[in-house]
C-alpha cells in the first residue's frame, strides 16, 4: 500500500470516529471545548502512534498466544506516560481531561490499530498509520468541540466569535448536545459520502 | 442515608451513559433486542462490581504501601482483562446456563471503559469500602437501565422512515441525545 | 508444552519489566513537578501575590529540624515556609504564625513575607475573628500594605503603623504577629 493511502485511510475511509464510531465516550464527553478535543487528539495520536512503533517492532518477539496482554501492557505504559507528563506540564489541560486520559488505554481503536496494523506491518508503515487514525481521531474532535463551544459559549479557544447578544445554548455544553451534535456529523459524513459514491 | 442517596446519585442523575458517557461502546454496539442488551447490562454489573472490589484492595494494601500509584492503569486494566478471561472460564464449567446467557458478551467487556472508569473514580473519589462498593453496583445498574431502555426505543426507530444518511449509528447517537434530556431532569435531585 | 508455558510467562515479564521501569523512571522525573502543580491548585493566588509577589506556592522548609526547634521555643509560630515562583526558583522565606497578643476576640493567623535582602515582602491575614468592619479591616490591603518593606530585623511599634478607629485591640493583635515573625526571622533564619 502506498504510504499516502495509508495516511489518508485514517483521516477518511477509516476515520475511527465518524466512520467506524470506535472509542467515542472521550468523543463525546470532553468536546464541551475546542482546547480539550485538540488536548485529547494530540494525546491519543501520541499513545496510538507510540504503541505501533513498539508492537511492529516487538511483533515477531511476542508470541501469538499472548500477543492480546502484551499489547495491553505496552499501550497502558504510552498512557500512563502520557498521564504522568500531562499531569505536570498541562495542569489545567489535564484537569479539565480528568479520568479520560487514563481511559485512553481502553480505546478500543489502538488495540484494534495494534492488532490488525502494527502487529503485521514494518515499523515505517505503522508510524504512518498511527499518525493517519490520530489526525482522523482529531479531526473528528475539532469539529465536535468547535462547534459545541460556538454554540454553547459563544467562544472559539476562548475569543468571542459570536456577538455578546447570542443567548448561548447550554444544551450544546451538556451531554445531550454531545449525541445529538455527534449523531448530526455523522449523518453529514454519510450523506456527502454518499453522494461521492452516487 | 448517604449510602442511599449515592446509589441513587451514581444510578439515575449522574447516569454512566447519559451523563457521564462511560461505556458509550458497546452501548451503541449491543443494544439492538432487549434480552440481548438484558443480558449485557447483568454480565457488566457483575465484572464492575468484583473488577472494584479487586482493584480497590489491591490498590489500598499494594500500590499505595509500595509508592507505586503510577502503576495504577497498568495494574487495574491487567486485572480486569485477567478477571474478565478468569469469570469466563469458571462460569464455563460450573454454570453452563448462565454462561450461555452471558459467555459471548464477557470477552467485550475488557474493553469496556465503564469498568476501568468506575474502578479508578472509586480511587479518585477517595471512597472507602462500602461507599466505593455501592458506587459500583449503582453505577452498573444505571449501564442495565440505560441500556434496556436504549434497545426498546431503538426497536421502533429501526423501522421508521429515515433519511439514508441518518440511519444507523447517526440516529442512534441522536436517540441517546433526547433519552439524554430525560436524564438531564433528575440533575439537582437531592435526598 | 511446559516450555512453550515458561516462554509465554517469561515474553510477558520482560515487557511488564521493561515498562514498569520507564515508568518508574518517568514518575521519579515527573513527581516533583506534580505535586508542585497540586500544591500550587490548593493554594490562593490572591494570598500568594500579597505576601511575596511573584511566588506560585510556599514549600516546607527543607532544614525540618531547625523547624522543630523554632516551634518547641516560640509556641505561637506554625511552619516556616519557602516562596518560590512558576519556574521553582526560591523568592524569599515566609513565616505562618500567630498573633502574641490576644485580639478583640482571639488571635489572629498571618503569612509574613521576607525578601532575601530581610525586608517584608508581605503580610496576609489567614484567619481572625474579629468584628466585621472594625477588626476586619486589619486584613485589607490599605492597612497590611504599610509593612511591605519595612525591616524585617527591627520590631515594629504601634506608631508607626496608622491606627483604625475603635479597632486598637485588632491592631495590636496584628502588629504583634508580625512581630513574632521579626523575631524568629532575625534570631534563626536571616
Amino acid at each position: 500500500m502506498n504510504k499516502l493511502d495509508i495516511f489518508k485511510n485514517g483521516v477518511t475511509t477509516e476515520n475511527p470516529i465518524l466512520v467506524q464510531q470506535v472509542g467515542i465516550c472521550a468523543t463525546l464527553a470532553i468536546t464541551t471545548s475546542l482546547i480539550n478535543g485538540i488536548g485529547m487528539g494530540v494525546a491519543v495520536t501520541t499513545v496510538l502512534t507510540g504503541s505501533n512503533i513498539v508492537i511492529s517492532a516487538l511483533r515477531k518477539f511476542i508470541p501469538d498466544e499472548v500477543r492480546i496482554p502484551a499489547f495491553i501492557i505496552v499501550i497502558a505504559a504510552f498512557t500512563t506516560m502520557i498521564d504522568l507528563l500531562m499531569h505536570a506540564y498541562t495542569f489545567e489541560l489535564y484537569k479539565a481531561l480528568g479520568v479520560f486520559i487514563p481511559l485512553i488505554v481502553v480505546n478500543c481503536i489502538i488495540l484494534a490499530r495494534a492488532e490488525a496494523f502494527a502487529s503485521k506491518n514494518n515499523i515505517f508503515d505503522s508510524i504512518i498509520d498511527g499518525l493517519g487514525m490520530g489526525a482522523g481521531y482529531l479531526l473528528a474532535m475539532v469539529l465536535l468541540s468547535s462547534t459545541r463551544e460556538i454554540l454553547g459559549n459563544g467562544t472559539i479557544l476562548g475569543f468571542r466569535v459570536l456577538p455578546e447578544a447570542y443567548e448561548p445554548m447550554m444544551m450544546a455544553v451538556q451531554p445531550p448536545g454531545a449525541f445529538i451534535l455527534l449523531g448530526l456529523l455523522i449523518g453529514i459524513v454519510n450523506y456527502l459520502s454518499n453522494k461521492k459514491k452516487a | 442515608m448517604e449510602l442511599v442517596s449515592l446509589f441513587i446519585t451514581s444510578f439515575i442523575v449522574n447516569n454512566i451513559i447519559f451523563m457521564q458517557f462511560l461505556g458509550a461502546c458497546p452501548f451503541l454496539g449491543v443494544s439492538k433486542k432487549i434480552d440481548t442488551a438484558a443480558g449485557m447490562g447483568i454480565a457488566v454489573i457483575f465484572v464492575i462490581t468484583l473488577a472494584s472490589v479487586i482493584t480497590f484492595i489491591v490498590h489500598h494494601a499494594v500500590l499505595v504501601n509500595l509508592g507505586l500509584e503510577y502503576l495504577q492503569t497498568i495494574v487495574f486494566i491487567l486485572i480486569i482483562a485477567s478477571l474478565v478471561q478468569f469469570v469466563e472460564m469458571f462460569l464455563k464449567k460450573s454454570a453452563p446456563g448462565l454462561y450461555q446467557a452471558l459467555g459471548i458478551f464477557l470477552p467485550l467487556i475488557t474493553t469496556n471503559c465503564a469498568v476501568l472508569g468506575v474502578a479508578i473514580n472509586n480511587i479518585v473519589y477517595e471512597y472507602e469500602f462500602i461507599p466505593s462498593l455501592v458506587y459500583s453496583i449503582g453505577t452498573s445498574a444505571g449501564f442495565l437501565l440505560a441500556i434496556v431502555l436504549f434497545a426498546g426505543v431503538r426497536d421502533k426507530v429501526d423501522n421508521a422512515d429515515l433519511p439514508e444518511s441518518l440511519k444507523g449509528s447517526a440516529i442512534s447517537l441522536i436517540t441517546a441525545g433526547l433519552m439524554s434530556v430525560a436524564f438531564l431532569g433528575f440533575s439537582g435531585l437531592q435526598l | 508444552m511446559k516450555n512453550n508455558f515458561v516462554k509465554l510467562a517469561a515474553v510477558l515479564f520482560i515487557i511488564g519489566a521493561v515498562a514498569s521501569g520507564i515508568l518508574a523512571w518517568l514518575n521519579d522525573v515527573t513527581s516533583e513537578r506534580i505535586a508542585l502543580n497540586e500544591a500550587m491548585a490548593s493554594m490562593d493566588p490572591a494570598i500568594l501575590e500579597a505576601v511575596m509577589p511573584g511566588s506560585v506556592m510556599f514549600n516546607d522548609y527543607e532544614d525540618t529540624d531547625l523547624v522543630e526547634t523554632i516551634k518547641g521555643e516560640n509556641e505561637k509560630v506554625i511552619n516556616l515556609l519557602t516562596a518560590v515562583d512558576a519556574s521553582g526558583n526560591e523568592l524569599g522565606k515566609v513565616i505562618r504564625t500567630f498573633s502574641t497578643v490576644r485580639g478583640f476576640s482571639g488571635d489572629m493567623e498571618l503569612y509574613v513575607g521576607f525578601t532575601p535582602e530581610g525586608q517584608i515582602s508581605g503580610v496576609s491575614v489567614i484567619s481572625h475573628q474579629e468584628t466585621e468592619g472594625l477588626g476586619s479591616r486589619t486584613a485589607e490591603p490599605a492597612f497590611t500594605g504599610q509593612f511591605t518593606g519595612k525591616s524585617g530585623e527591627v520590631r515594629i511599634t504601634e506608631d508607626e503603623i496608622d491606627a483604625i478607629t475603635g479597632a486598637t485591640m485588632s491592631v495590636n493583635s496584628f502588629v504583634s504577629a508580625v512581630n513574632n515573625a521579626i523575631d524568629v526571622y532575625s534570631e534563626y533564619v536571616k
